[in-house]
C-alpha cells in the first residue's frame, strides 16, 4: 500500500511506441524522497554523458514529488527532467497548474519519455491507462489551438494538457512545454526536446486520489501550514503577484534594465503591478492546490496590442519584455507574454534574446542588413513583438535569435561577448547580482542548468530578504552579513540556501512557501510533519536535508560528466563592472573566487575542480556516481 | 438561525482546495473526484465552486427513505444504513452535487460537516462561507441575476 505516492513509474518508448509500468521501490524512493532527486538518479543511470539533448537517445523525466497533488499548500507543481539542449547540462523544468497533481491522480509519479516517434504523437494517460494517439493534426496548431482541439476529442474538460507550440516544432532552443494553457515548465529548451521526438503532447487526468497515512495528523499539520503561512513576509506574492516586484526592485536600484547595462528603469510606475491589477487584470487565478494564488488573468481589450485572456505576465516577463528591452508599455509586455505563451516560449530566454539584439544593435554589432531592414531600437514595442513571431517561427532574424544568447554571440565575435548575459549558456532571469544581493551572484555561477535564481532556490532569502527559513537550528550563518559583503562566509551561508531550496524540489513543492521563518512560511520542519503523516515514513528534517544533498550532488555530477567543473562556474564579464547609475551606483561583483573556494568546501567538494569528491558520495551513499579517472 | 454554504464565485481562483479538504475530512484520501464541492474550472478564467444548497429534492426521489433532514443543520443526509445506490437522487439532483461514491457505492453529498464545513473552513480566499440563511440566500439571488445579465453587459 503506498501513502502519499502512487508507487508507479510510467516508462514509454515513443520509437518503439510501447510502454510499460514499473513499481516503485520504497527504500530508494525514500532515499531520495521523489520528484527532482529520484528523477537526478534516474537520468544519471540510464542517460550517459555525452548524447546529444535533441538525439533519440535522450530521455525526459516528467517528475512529481510528496506534496504534488495534496493539500499541502504548495503541491500544486511537477517538473520536467532533461539535458538541456541550450545549455548541455543537466536541466529541471517546475511547473504548477493542475499537471502534476493530475498525473498523481491518474496513477503515476514519474513518467519516463525515451526514444523519438516517426510521427508526431501525444501521450494520453488517464486513471491508468496510457495510449499514445497520433497528433499529426495537431502539428502546427498553437498551444490554446491544441489544448481546445485535445478537449474536443477526447470529450473531458478536466483533462489537463502539456503541450509545445510552433517554436518547439521548430526546434527553439529555449522553446518551453506548456500546461493547462498558461503555465510553463519553460527554462532550457524542453519544448524542442519535445520536438525531437515529435511528441506534441502529454494529457493527463484521474480520478484515483492520493492515500494518507494518518489523515487527522495530516490535517493538524496542514492547518499550522495554513496559518503559519498567515504570516508570510513577502505578502506582495498574493495580493499583486510577483509583478509587485518590479516598482520595490526598481526603488532599490535592482532591476535589469537594457539588457543588463543598468539597474534603474526610469518609467518602472507605467509597468507596475498596482496597474497590471488595475487596467488588465480580469481575476487571479490558482495553480492546483495554491493557497496564494499569484498568477493573473489579464487581458488587452483594445488597440494594437490586444490580447485575449490568458495568464501571466509574471515579474520575470514584465522585466524582460520591458526595462530589458527599455519598453514601458504593459500592453505590448502583456501581448509578448501571450505570444510567447501560445507559441511556447521562455519568456525570460526570449526576452533576454531580444535585449541582446537590440544592444548589439545599438552597438552596431547588427545592422539593418541583419534585421530584414527592422531597426532594433530600446523601447520599441513593436519590433519586439515582431521579434516574438519571428522566434517562434525561426523566420528570418528569428532564425538568428532562436540560439539563444551565447550562440548569437559566438557567431558576432569577441565585440559582442559583453553583451551576452548568461551562464552556461542559459540567459540570466530578472535578478541583479551586482545589487540585490551577492549569494545571488555565487548561485549564477554554480546552479546547475547555468545563469538561475530559482533552482534550488532564490538565494537572496538570506542576505535581501533576511529570512532564515528554519536553516538556523542547522547551522546557516546568523544574523546574515549585509547583502554587499563578499566574504566567504556567503559561500558557507549558500550551502544552506540551496539544500533548503532542494528541499522544495524533492517534495514536487513550489518554493515560494519556503521563503520565511518559523511561524511565516512552511520550514522544512513543518514538511518534514508534512510528509510524515502523509507518507507514513516518520521523515525528519535532517533527513530531508540528506536526500536534498543527495540530489544536488548528483546534479553536479551529472554536469561533471558532461565535462563542467569549476572554470564554468563564472559570470558574465559586465557583472565585474560598476552599475552606472541608480540607486545602486558603484556596486559590481569582485570576489567571486572566494565565495566559490568557500562554497566548495561546505559542501565537501574539490576544490580545484569544484566537484563532489569520491569521500563526499559515498558518505551520501552515491557511489555509482563517481567518476572513473 | 440555521446556516447555509454561501458562495462567491468572484473570489474563487480555482485552487480546487475545497475539493481536497473536503474528501480528507470524509474519507481520509485527498481526491476531488470523492469530494462533495465541486469547483468548475474552465477558460477563460471561469472559476466557480458548486455546492448543495440542501434543497431537498432528492428526498422526494428516494426509494428506501435513506435521505432525511438533519434536525440540527438541516442539511439533507444519507443514512448508510438505508442507501442502495440506486443513483435516484443524482438524477434528480438540479445542479448535480450528488454522486454515487465509487468506493462506497452509496450516495454522496454535502452534510455540513455536521455544522462546521471543511470547505468553508478553509477556502483561502474566503469564496465558500458559511453563513446565516438569510445572508446566504442575500447572495444567492445577486449570483442568480448576475447570471442572467451577463449577457447583456
Amino acid at each position: 500500500m503506498w501513502y502519499g505516492f502512487a508507487g508507479k513509474l510510467l516508462r514509454v518508448n515513443l520509437t518503439s511506441g510501447e510502454f510499460k509500468v514499473e513499481e516503485l521501490d520504497k527504500n530508494e524512493l525514500r532515499k531520495y524522497m521523489g520528484c527532482v532527486g529520484y528523477a537526478a538518479k534516474l537520468l544519471y543511470q540510464e542517460m550517459p554523458a555525452g548524447i546529444g539533448p535533441l538525439a533519440p537517445e535522450a530521455k525526459v523525466v516528467l517528475a512529481t514529488g510528496a506534496v504534488t497533488g495534496t493539500s499541502c499548500p504548495s503541491g500544486g507543481s511537477y517538473e520536467v527532467c532533461y539535458k538541456s539542449p541550450l545549455t548541455g547540462t543537466w536541466n529541471q523544468a517546475r511547473s504548477g497548474g493542475a499537471f502534476g497533481p493530475k498525473l498523481k491522480y491518474a496513477g503515476f509519479d514519474f513518467v519516463v519519455i525515451e526514444g523519438k516517434a516517426k510521427e508526431p504523437v501525444y501521450i494520453y494517460i488517464h486513471d491508468g491507462k496510457v495510449e499514445i494517439k497520433a497528433a499529426k493534426h495537431l502539428w502546427g496548431l498553437n498551444v490554446e489551438e491544441t489544448t481546445d482541439t485535445l478537449i474536443r476529442e477526447l470529450d473531458d474538460p478536466e483533462i489537463s494538457v502539456a503541450t509545445i507550440g510552433q517554436a518547439g516544432e521548430n526546434g527553439v532552443l529555449y522553446a518551453a512545454l506548456i500546461n493547462d494553457r498558461g503555465r510553463a515548465a519553460g527554462r532550457g529548451g524542453i519544448g524542442a526536446v519535445f520536438g525531437s521526438k515529435n511528441l506534441k503532447a502529454v494529457v493527463v487526468n484521474g480520478r484515483g486520489g492520493i492515500k494518507v497515512a494518518r489523515p487527522k495528523e495530516f490535517a493538524a499539520a496542514i492547518e499550522k501550514a495554513e496559518q503559519w503561512l498567515k504570516n508570510y513576509p513577502l505578502s506582495s506574492i498574493p495580493t499583486l503577484g510577483t509583478v509587485g516586484l518590479v516598482s520595490l526592485n526598481n526603488s532599490l536600484g535592482i532591476l535589469p534594465t537594457k539588457n543588463f547595462q543598468e539597474t534603474y528603469f526610469e518609467n518602472a510606475d507605467q509597468i507596475s503591478g498596482e496597474v497590471l491589477n488595475r487596467k488588465y487584470q480580469i481575476k487571479r487565478r490558482a495553480c492546483y492546490g495554491c493557497s496564494f494564488a499569484c498568477g493573473r488573468y489579464t487581458s488587452v481589450m483594445s488597440g494594437k496590442y490586444a490580447t485575449p485572456p490568458m495568464e501571466g505576465p509574471e515579474y520575470e516577463t514584465v522585466d524582460m519584455f520591458g526595462p530589458i528591452c527599455g519598453v514601458d508599455d504593459l500592453e505590448a509586455i502583456i501581448r509578448a507574454n501571450y505570444l510567447c505563451n501560445v507559441y511556447g516560449l521562455d519568456t525570460v530566454s526570449t526576452g533576454m534574446s531580444i535585449g541582446f539584439a537590440m544592444e548589439c544593435y545599438e552597438k552596431g554589432l547588427l545592422t539593418e542588413k541583419d534585421t530584414e531592414g527592422m531597426p532594433l531600437r530600446w523601447g520599441d514595442g513593436e519590433v519586439m513583438v515582431k521579434l516574438v513571431e519571428k522566434i517562434a517561427h525561426r523566420e528570418g532574424i528569428g532564425e538568428f535569435l532562436a540560439q539563444g544568447v551565447k550562440r548569437m554571440a559566438e557567431q558576432l565575435g569577441p565585440a559582442a561577448e559583453e553583451a551576452a548575459i548568461h551562464v552556461k549558456g542559459l540567459e540570466l532571469p530578472a535578478h541583479e547580482p551586482r545589487s540585490e544581493s551577492k549569494v545571488l551572484a555565487l548561485q549564477y555561477a554554480v546552479s546547475p542548468r547555468g545563469g538561475c535564481h530559482m533552482h534550488p532556490n532564490w538565494a537572496s532569502t538570506w542576505d535581501f530578504g533576511q529570512l532564515d527559513c528554519g536553516m538556523k537550528e542547522f547551522g546557516m550563518p546568523w544574523p546574515p552579513k549585509e547583502i554587499q559583503d563578499e566574504s566567504p562566509q556567503k559561500g558557507v551561508a549558500y550551502r544552506y540556501v540551496a539544500l533548503q531550496g532542494e528541499i522544495s524540489e524533492i517534495l514536487g513543492a513550489c518554493i515560494f512557501y519556503s521563503w520565511g521563518t518559523e511561524g511565516s512560511c512552511i520550514t522544512p520542519q513543518l514538511y518534514a510533519e508534512i510528509v510524515s503523516a502523509l507518507t507514513g515514513w516518520d521523515v525528519t528534517a535532517e533527513e530531508l536535508m540528506l536526500a536534498a544533498e543527495r540530489s544536488w550532488n548528483l546534479k553536479r555530477c551529472f554536469n561533471a560528466r558532461e565535462g563542467f567543473t569549476r572554470e564554468h562556474d563564472k559570470l558574465p564579464k559586465r557583472f565585474t563592472k560598476a552599475i552606472p547609475n541608480g540607486p545602486a551606483k558603484g556596486l559590481k561583483v569582485v570576489n567571486l573566487d572566494a565565495m566559490l573556494d568557500a562554497y566548495y568546501e561546505a559542501m565537501g567538494w574539490d576544490k580545484a575542480t569544484g566537484n563532489p569528491t569520491p569521500e563526499k558520495l559515498k558518505e551520501l551513499g552515491l557511489e555509482f556516481a563517481i567518476m572513473s579517472s | 438561525m440555521a446556516k447555509m454554504l454561501m458562495v462567491d464565485p468572484s473570489l474563487c481562483t480555482g485552487c480546487h482546495r475545497c475539493e481536497m479538504w473536503c474528501s480528507l475530512t470524509k474519507y481520509g484520501e485527498i481526491n476531488p473526484s470523492r469530494s462533495n464541492v465541486y469547483v468548475v474550472r474552465r477558460e477563460p478564467a471561469v472559476d466557480v465552486p458548486v455546492v448543495c444548497i440542501q434543497c431537498g429534492l432528492c428526498i422526494n426521489v428516494c426509494p428506501t427513505g435513506a435521505l432525511k433532514r438533519d434536525k440540527k443543520t438541516m442539511a439533507v443526509v444519507v443514512d448508510k444504513e438505508k442507501c442502495v445506490g440506486c443513483g435516484m437522487c443524482t438524477n434528480v439532483c438540479p445542479i448535480g452535487v450528488l454522486r454515487i461514491d465509487k468506493e462506497t457505492k452509496m450516495a454522496a453529498k454535502c452534510d455540513l460537516c455536521g455544522g462546521s464545513p471543511a470547505c468553508a473552513a478553509h477556502c483561502p480566499q474566503n469564496a465558500i462561507r458559511y453563513e446565516v440563511a438569510n445572508k446566504a440566500a442575500a447572495k444567492r439571488r445577486e449570483l442568480w441575476a448576475m447570471a442572467h445579465a451577463v449577457r447583456n453587459r
